[in-house]
């Protein structure tokens, strides 16, 4: 009876699918958490800065369609550079990888506890957002912050779903995509003919002393916006004909996001003004939207609620996707000896990778108390970091191996991926010098990481030499019959 | 038990379906292959990474990574050649283990150049055999179109070890067929222990899935 197995294996994805889970993950809580603060920083140019990321990120693009088509792996970013640099090299990558998706997750988090209230308040279940104090947690003498409380809760809800079900991924994550994506239609085609955009002002689109020069810290926090089609390459395994779609995945996906990303926040902007904008944070496009989309629909009623729930639902998915993405990588290096055995292992009654999953949660958990823009930067700024390794990946495979098969090749090599590594570390260097003068936090947090990876690696490979002597000597008993 | 890193020299019949089955255990695979289309072909399968090339240039055996294998396995069409692609990676990287692909059934005088020599001729002669005589015994290897039957030994600290049968959920298209090193057909209550060997049926693409429930 049990010796049977029940549990569903994963489907085939078409190319179809590989593009609506990049789309999905990309479009998810950047553009909807991240407008608002990058309209606090570069003003009305804020359209610009996403123009741009999504250019800076296409050159990366093309090193992860080269590297994905010729390496048969599912472990996207990370499988890439271990299977080219050195065990110290990959080790940094894959722990630098796997904190982006963590911080990242608190970040999703921290922007779909604000979009929640507002949504509540929308429907004049609660107070607006700003008049929302504390929650007193009952049995205990302390007070948390609603938020606080809501982001918790987002995380530990998809936290336990991941650890205790393989389901839900390609069909699925193509239904979440178009939802997305439609909500944002919308918001696009009502605040496109609203008066507020006819009379709207992008001119000086420069604002501020630092004139131009808020362009690259804001493209620095927004960068994460594009984190993504990594999330496509963690999956290969599972789509037909990979060689051919994968390279077209990565490639539409990211050109459909820039499409809707341009489209998305100059309606913000244009409608709410980038001052505005900025005044709303992270509830920014909910906030613009409820300024122009009409009330007194039925069912729904305020128009602007369809938008506040898109902000919700895009958060919440894009969390769940990063969990996934988050655990994935931790799992991989379980798997490679470069984390403890045990996060490589699946779980025997669930069959997820249920260490990995909850050793990623205790990370995300404790990273919701930061604010949201240390979140953004700390997170984009790992993203940055391991996408130059990705590009370095690129070329020094091309130099070590130049025999290997490559269904898809970079165009114009080596001009791409010297562009995408000089371009990332611009961007790291620019977010870096930013976070320096504003958020100390940041920066202290993500050396403390990166110190921390250093201890554990030289921890791990202690742990695996004394174990390796104390099992030689006392070959494993084995029974002949 | 962490993944087998394999160099398969020969990408055709031979070594095609030979990295196939590897790949459903998730053990990473390079093939090495001269015919440019022969090269699209296995690419497009995706199942390892492919170098174009000759596997008797130490330059290419180096661009395969037999430095970094655990196996090399030269299983082309030629004895000769498979032979001095086994010596060659023993030069290049001491210690990994070799594979040669002969042909004729009498392996004993290789096994002084070579760890292991295959002649899969014959393995496919007993399966026509099988198939000629239509008999209901058959051999174990004959009786199954697509599904594995593998003898598994449960290892140590790999997440199954040491539960009851009934507790551990494996995904469809699995089937525990003995229990206790194939002495009695498995029941719920049977134990998986660690070290012994037990009898399981599956499904190719779930292949990696058991493996990892029961070997870590």
């Amino acid at each position: 009876m049990s010796s049977r197995g029940d549990r569903e294996p994963s489907a085939e994805l078409g190319l179809v699918d590989a593009t609506m889970i990049g789309m999905g993950a990309m479009i998810g809580a950047g553009i909807f958490v991240l407008t608002g603060l990058a309209a606090e920083i570069a003003g009305p140019a804020a359209v610009l800065v996403f123009v741009l990321n999504g250019v800076v990120t296409a050159f990366t693009g093309l090193s992860y369609a080269e590297l994905a088509a010729a390496i048969p792996k599912s472990g996207g970013g990370y499988a890439f550079v271990r299977e080219t640099f050195d065990d110290l090299a990959s080790f940094i990558m894959g722990w630098m990888l796997w904190f982006a998706y963590m911080i990242a997750g608190a970040l999703y988090a921290l922007g779909f506890a604000p979009n929640f209230i507002e949504l509540l308040h929308v429907y004049g279940v609660t107070p607006p957002p700003d008049e929302i104090g504390a929650v007193a947690v009952p049995g205990l003498d302390v007070e948390i912050g609603a938020g606080l409380l809501l982001a918790v809760v987002a995380i530990a809800g998809l936290v336990g779903l991941n650890a205790a079900s393989t389901a839900a991924s390609g069909s699925v994550e193509t239904v979440f995509t178009v939802v997305k994506v439609s909500i944002l239609g919308v918001f696009v085609a009502f605040g496109a003919f609203s008066p507020a955009f006819s009379s709207a002002e992008f001119q000086p689109l420069f604002t501020g002393d630092g004139a131009a020069f808020g362009l690259l810290p804001a493209m620095g926090l927004t960068f994460i916006a594009f984190e993504g089609y990594d999330l496509i390459t963690t999956v290969t395994e599972e789509v037909e004909n990979p060689r051919e779609n994968i390279p077209k995945a990565i490639f539409v996906s990211l050109a459909a996001t820039v499409v809707v990303y341009i489209a998305v926040v100059t309606i913000a902007v244009g409608t709410l003004g980038a001052s505005g904008l900025a005044a709303a944070g992270e509830a920014g496009i909910a906030r613009a939207a409820t300024s122009f989309m009409p009330t007194g629909l039925p069912v729904i009623r305020n128009g602007g609620a369809l938008i506040v729930f898109g902000a919700v639902f895009s958060t919440l998915t894009a969390l769940n996707a990063v969990v996934i993405a988050s655990s994935r990588v931790a799992f991989s290096m379980g798997r490679e000896g470069q984390l403890l055995p045990s996060v490589g292992r699946i779980h025997y009654r669930f069959g997820t990778p249920f260490a990995a999953v909850l050793l990623s949660a205790v990370v995300m958990l404790g990273s919701v108390v930061l604010p949201t823009r240390s979140a953004g930067n700390m997170s984009s700024l790992f993203f940055l970091l391991s996408f130059v390794a990705v590009n370095a990946a690129t070329i020094k495979l091309r130099r070590e191996r130049p025999r290997m098969n490559r269904p898809y090749e970079v165009p114009f090599y080596p001009l791409p991926p010297l562009l995408g590594i000089g371009l990332n570390l611009l961007l790291t260097v620019v977010l870096v010098v930013y976070l320096v003068r504003t958020d100390p936090l940041a920066l202290g947090l993500s050396v403390g990481w990166i110190v921390a990876g250093g201890a554990a690696y030289l921890g791990l490979n202690r742990l695996r030499r004394a174990r390796s002597v104390g099992e030689e000597p006392t070959p494993t008993p084995r029974e002949d019959d | 038990m962490p993944a087998l890193d394999v160099v398969i020299a020969g990408g055709g019949r031979v070594g095609f379906q030979t990295a196939e089955l590897l790949a459903d255990r998730d053990d990473d695979i390079t093939i090495v292959e001269t015919d440019g289309d022969r090269v699209d072909e296995i690419a497009d399968a995706w199942l390892a990474t492919v170098i174009h090339g000759d596997a008797t240039d130490p330059a290419v055996l180096d661009q395969a990574g037999v430095a970094d294998a655990d196996v090399v396995a030269a299983l082309t069409g030629k004895a000769g050649l498979n032979l001095a692609v086994c010596m060659a990676a023993e030069r290049l990287a001491s210690g990994v283990r070799t594979v040669a692909r002969i042909d004729r059934s009498e392996a004993d005088d290789y096994s002084r150049l070579v760890d292991e020599a295959v002649f899969p001729e014959h393995a496919g002669a007993r399966v026509a055999a099988n198939r000629i005589a239509g008999s209901e015994i058959k051999a174990l290897a004959d009786v199954t179109g697509d599904v594995e039957v593998m003898e598994i030994e449960v290892a140590d600290g790999a997440p199954a070890a040491g539960k009851e049968l009934r507790s551990v959920r494996f995904p469809t298209g699995t089937l525990v067929i003995s229990d206790d090193d194939g002495s009695r057909i498995a029941r719920p209550e049977t134990t998986l222990s660690v070290g012994r060997r037990y009898l399981v049926a599956v499904d190719p693409d779930v292949v990696d899935e058991v493996l990892k429930l029961l070997r870590g």
